[in-house]
């Protein structure tokens, strides 16, 4: 790995154990391996949103013509967001890709994932499923988000009548997670996602 | 407009007579800016050429307005390379000028270290180390992106004040270029959108490989931001046309190189007298369709007399059974008798005029019979220009065979192939004129357009059938068929395909 991407990394790395962020728990960087080109984020559910008190572990990969291209970033923790796959973590975010610049660190890039979660681009998808939803059921969405981050990121709030449904589907046979799955995706319509599941 | 077509055609009927005395000398003195609706002038440059085209350009803006020649490139890049735009909004606001062309950075954002907003450059741990007032203990800078301390000399800032050292800048020259990414290569910092001009880049960059990609690149940025010039489409070839007309207009364009033929506004085949949008809608939808619609239309059809079977192996229109001797139309199958004299019909679409009553199925049944009705036609025609390679050969033999027997030398027959070039050109046009009714609204416009393309139709498969059967002394009877039909084509392309882009009919 070139020169560059290592002493930026190693700095960046201490950047974020310095940061205020730190101390207030919002963000944290972990190594995964001795040199440097894996990490692990976590980021903390924004207050006021249906991810607060969930816990988001993030995969960062930091590729060679690091900081000239940008760290490939990916969520570990699934979790039910307009521009993040509920499949497989996958992010759409301009830093991410065009719009990024050298200067940036990860400490930004963390703490505009953050902001991310705070305010969502349902124009500018990534699961269109969810976007549908944000956009034509809000109430829908906002219920199935924060059973998401119970369920996956440690969050607080339960939504019983989702565990309940989640419960049927399992009694049938079905997996958790993909019962999970179908049921958001249906409205958690308890009908239709047998319906799709079973066809 | 239309008033000029009809006394043009009429003038092509009288002059049908009095063809041997008007002759071709008449014609060649004729502008033909004025009387071809095809005419496009431009030139076919080299790549050498062009650079110095642009240079002067830049060289041109340069004394006109103090910048530098890299800054000059940027700009004109922007503008279209409108050297007179530039120069007035230049006088007009220099400042606004510079900072959409993004020379320049908002001047209300201007990132001194007080203000450098949100997340830039902020981080906590080294935002203080990395400012232009570096710290006490040595001269030494730290740069944001390497994260290494440097000399200030080993510095380098755009208009935006956004310092970084001379090793991570040619590392992200490097980066952008490899990404293909050149006129638009902005600065490192966050939310920055300042590009960098051409000569930092050739300053930092020092691997030939990559200068060279850099020069490779942002010539072609260059030449594509230029209205008046086109890549010629051809594979591999380097040619640049150049309109000389003042303007884009979807006109033929032959490159001299490789002969491609391309229109010159949107870079596909040429396709008078549908416009651009049309025809880009047109081949989607044929790509769509193109199955039922093969499907239906097979390569065969029965004979309206006898019922044989008859496989349409040449250009033309008109069918002779070899079964049972009846001339009859590819197209519609009627009798041919009635397309050689009169009025030439089956090329025009029949709408169900009680369409509005009938239901949502019989409509979307019509829209198909439509659809299929044009494309058929579509189809035929561009399945007899491939034919009418094959018939190329067959009279090239037969020609051999004509002159082997003595009957007539090589020089005498020339004539043939003329019209057989001709006879292509006017079935390309042909082609091209079912998309353009397609979408053409119903009214009296589109019933001059089809009773012309009627026209155009019947003297095409004329001249079909002569040229295919041809003998040395039909030679004055198959020059004025070529005459009338080319006299057709121009005439539906005067009156329908625009020569100026204020006219353009949609």
């Amino acid at each position: 790995m070139a020169n560059i991407a290592i002493s930026r990394i190693k700095r960046e790395f201490k950047e974020v154990i310095k940061s205020e962020e730190i101390v207030q728990c919002s963000i944290k960087v972990e190594l995964i391996n001795d040199n440097w080109t894996e990490l692990r984020g976590e980021i903390a559910g924004p207050p006021d949103t249906p991810y607060e008190g969930g816990k988001f572990i993030l995969e960062i990969k930091v590729p060679e013509t690091y900081p000239f291209n940008p760290p490939k970033v990916r969520f570990i923790t699934r979790i039910w967001h307009p521009n993040i796959s509920s499949v497989t973590g996958a992010i759409c975010l301009d830093i991410l890709k065009d719009n990024w610049a050298a200067a940036m660190t990860l400490r930004t890039v963390l703490l505009s994932l953050q902001a991310l979660l705070a305010a969502a681009e349902p124009d500018d998808p990534q699961d269109a499923v969810v976007a549908t939803q944000y956009k034509e059921n809000h109430p829908m969405f906002m219920l199935t988000a924060r059973h998401w981050t119970n369920s996956y990121a440690g969050g607080p709030n339960k939504v019983a009548d989702f565990d309940t449904k989640i419960q049927r589907l399992k009694d049938m046979g079905i997996d958790e997670n993909q019962a999970r799955a179908c049921l958001s995706k249906e409205n958690w319509d308890l009908e239709k996602a047998t319906e799709s599941l079973f066809s | 407009m239309s008033g000029d077509g009809e006394s043009d055609m009429e003038y092509s009927d009288n002059d049908y007579d009095d063809y041997y005395n008007s002759g071709d000398s008449d014609v060649d003195q004729i502008d033909p800016k004025k009387t071809d609706p095809e005419y496009f002038d431009y030139k076919c440059l080299l790549v050498e050429e062009v650079e110095k085209l642009l240079n002067e350009l830049v060289e041109k803006l340069n004394t006109r307005i103090e910048i530098t020649p890299s800054l000059a490139k940027v700009l004109l890049h922007e503008h279209g390379w409108d050297v007179e735009k530039i120069v007035s909004k230049y006088r007009e606001n220099s400042n606004g000028l510079l900072i959409t062309a993004r020379v320049k950075p908002p001047t209300n954002d201007q990132p001194t270290p007080s203000t450098s907003s949100s997340i830039a450059c902020s981080s906590s741990s080294w935002s203080t180390t990395n400012l232009p007032t570096t710290s006490s203990l040595s001269l030494h800078r730290l740069c944001p992106v390497c994260a290494t301390s440097h000399l200030p000399d080993k510095f380098e800032k755009l208009a935006c004040n956004h310092s970084f050292c001379k090793d991570c800048w040619a590392m992200h020259f490097e980066t952008q270029i490899f990404q293909g990414i050149t006129t638009q290569i902005g600065c490192m910092a966050t939310k920055c959108n300042v590009r960098v001009p051409e000569d930092l880049v050739l300053n930092l960059v020092t691997r030939s490989i990559m200068r060279e990609k850099y020069q490779q690149f942002a010539f072609r940025d260059y030449v594509k931001s230029h209205p008046e010039l086109r890549f010629c489409p051809g594979p591999n070839c380097n040619i640049i046309v150049r309109s000389t007309s003042c303007e884009v207009l979807p006109k033929r364009t032959i490159c001299e190189m490789c002969q491609t033929q391309f229109c010159f506004k949107c870079g596909m085949d040429y396709h008078a007298p549908t416009n651009c949008q049309i025809i880009r809608k047109w081949l989607t939808k044929c790509a769509d369709d193109s199955e039922t619609a093969n499907y239906i239309s097979a390569n065969t059809k029965d004979c309206p007399n006898c019922h044989i079977c008859i496989e349409k192996n040449g250009g033309c229109n008109h069918m002779h059974c070899f079964h049972c001797k009846h001339d009859f139309c590819w197209m519609c199958l009627g009798d041919w008798k009635n397309h050689g004299s009169e009025y030439y019909e089956c090329s025009r679409y029949k709408e169900n005029p009680n369409i509005a009553n009938e239901s949502i199925h019989a409509q979307a049944r019509e829209a198909l019979k439509k659809y299929l009705h044009y494309y058929e036609r579509w189809e035929n025609h561009s399945k007899s220009l491939q034919l009418e390679q094959q018939t190329l050969d067959r009279i090239k033999t037969r020609v051999n065979e004509k002159v082997m027997k003595a009957q007539g030398t090589w020089i005498d027959w020339q004539y043939l192939f003329n019209a057989a070039a001709l006879l292509a050109k006017c079935r390309y046009t042909l082609q091209y004129t079912y998309p353009y009714a397609y979408y053409m609204e119903p009214g009296s416009r589109k019933d001059l357009f089809e009773y012309q393309q009627a026209n155009l139709e019947a003297e095409i498969e004329n001249l079909s059938w002569k040229v295919e059967r041809a003998e040395t002394t039909d030679l004055g009877d198959l020059e004025n068929q070529m005459d009338v039909a080319e006299k057709r084509r121009t005439t539906l392309l005067k009156d329908f395909f625009p020569s100026t882009v204020s006219n353009t009919f949609t």
